[in-house]
């Protein structure tokens, strides 16, 4: 069981767990005060459309699917973080 | 040892492939199908979302100081290391590891069903705080969003209930059930990951 330590998924899980951090920090810190802070909303929207697009292509392993199905994740992921970053500043 | 030891770690994690094209559809194409359909409802759902907030952002704004953010944010880790134990546990039992892959889906239903129990610890202070889906048009979406990502964890820890089944008592486990369950919970995984960044972080 201690060789799964050595899996290249546990690297992927570390990082995913760091920039959750990160982005829980980046929203405390700047955010405590509960105003509009655009700086914030980029950095947690964009950590979280990276955590969405590891976790698509290392544990779902779309990275190994065929192609339709890792340009179906891409177009989806790409369109919704446009789309959730378009209307934010469509509002400002 | 030492050969033993890396020939094991050379298998974890990569995936069984196919001889002629080099890759593979993980799971049941249905499930695939339907896991498309439900990313693409959600970021429906999300949109509209960010649609409302942009009309009444204070509203929104002063909601979403309300939430309790530490939970949120040790609920993201609970479903991420889930995710990890399901990934490892899937890799597991394609190599033929069955006995390892049943104690690494275990652990992940474990972590699994942390979730919906601390989630109980956000829920109720809110609801006797007074916070309904009736308050305003935040708590409409927060209670129907979060609420309807509570049913597919529900019902994505059955299926890993199922997996366990499979590979405890089947003689030869099917690979693409495990790979089918394995699927759906790590799409739990990214509707989380995404509601978490729109209801607890934005500003």
């Amino acid at each position: 069981m201690t060789s799964y330590i050595r899996s290249p998924l546990v690297i992927v899980w570390a990082l995913l767990t760091v920039v959750t951090v990160a982005s829980w920090l980046t929203a405390r810190d700047g955010g405590s005060s509960h105003q509009v802070n655009i700086a914030v909303t980029v950095v947690v929207l964009l950590i979280a459309a990276l955590k969405t697009q590891l976790v698509i292509w290392h544990f779902m392993e779309v990275r190994n699917s065929p192609g339709w199905l890792r340009a179906v994740m891409h177009l989806w992921l790409a369109a919704l973080f446009a789309l959730l970053l378009g209307v934010y500043f469509s509002f400002r | 040892m030492t050969e033993v030891a890396q020939g094991q770690t050379a298998g974890i994690g990569e995936p069984r492939r196919d001889g002629r094209t080099g890759r593979h559809l993980p799971g049941e194409g249905s499930m695939w199908f339907f896991v498309i359909g439900d990313l693409v409802i959600f970021g429906a759902y999300f949109v509209a979302y960010m649609f409302y907030r942009g009309q009444h952002p204070d509203l929104f704004l002063q909601s979403q100081a309300r939430l309790n953010q530490d939970i949120g944010a040790v609920n993201t880790v609970m479903l991420l290391t889930s995710s990890l134990f399901v990934a490892l546990g899937t890799s597991a039992a394609r190599s033929g590891k069955v006995a390892d892959a049943v104690r690494l889906f275990v652990i992940a239903l474990g972590f699994g069903a942390a979730f919906p129990l601390l989630k109980l610890f956000e829920y109720v202070p809110e609801v006797t705080a007074g916070l309904t889906p009736g308050t305003n048009a935040f708590f409409m979406f927060y209670y129907v969003m979060t609420g309807l990502h509570l049913c597919h964890v529900l019902l994505g820890l059955v299926v890993l209930g199922f997996v366990v089944r499979e590979l405890r008592i089947s003689p030869n486990p099917r690979i693409s059930f495990v790979e089918t369950g394995a699927t759906y919970w790590h799409m739990v995984d990214v509707l989380w990951l995404i509601l978490f960044a729109l209801f607890y972080l934005m500003r």
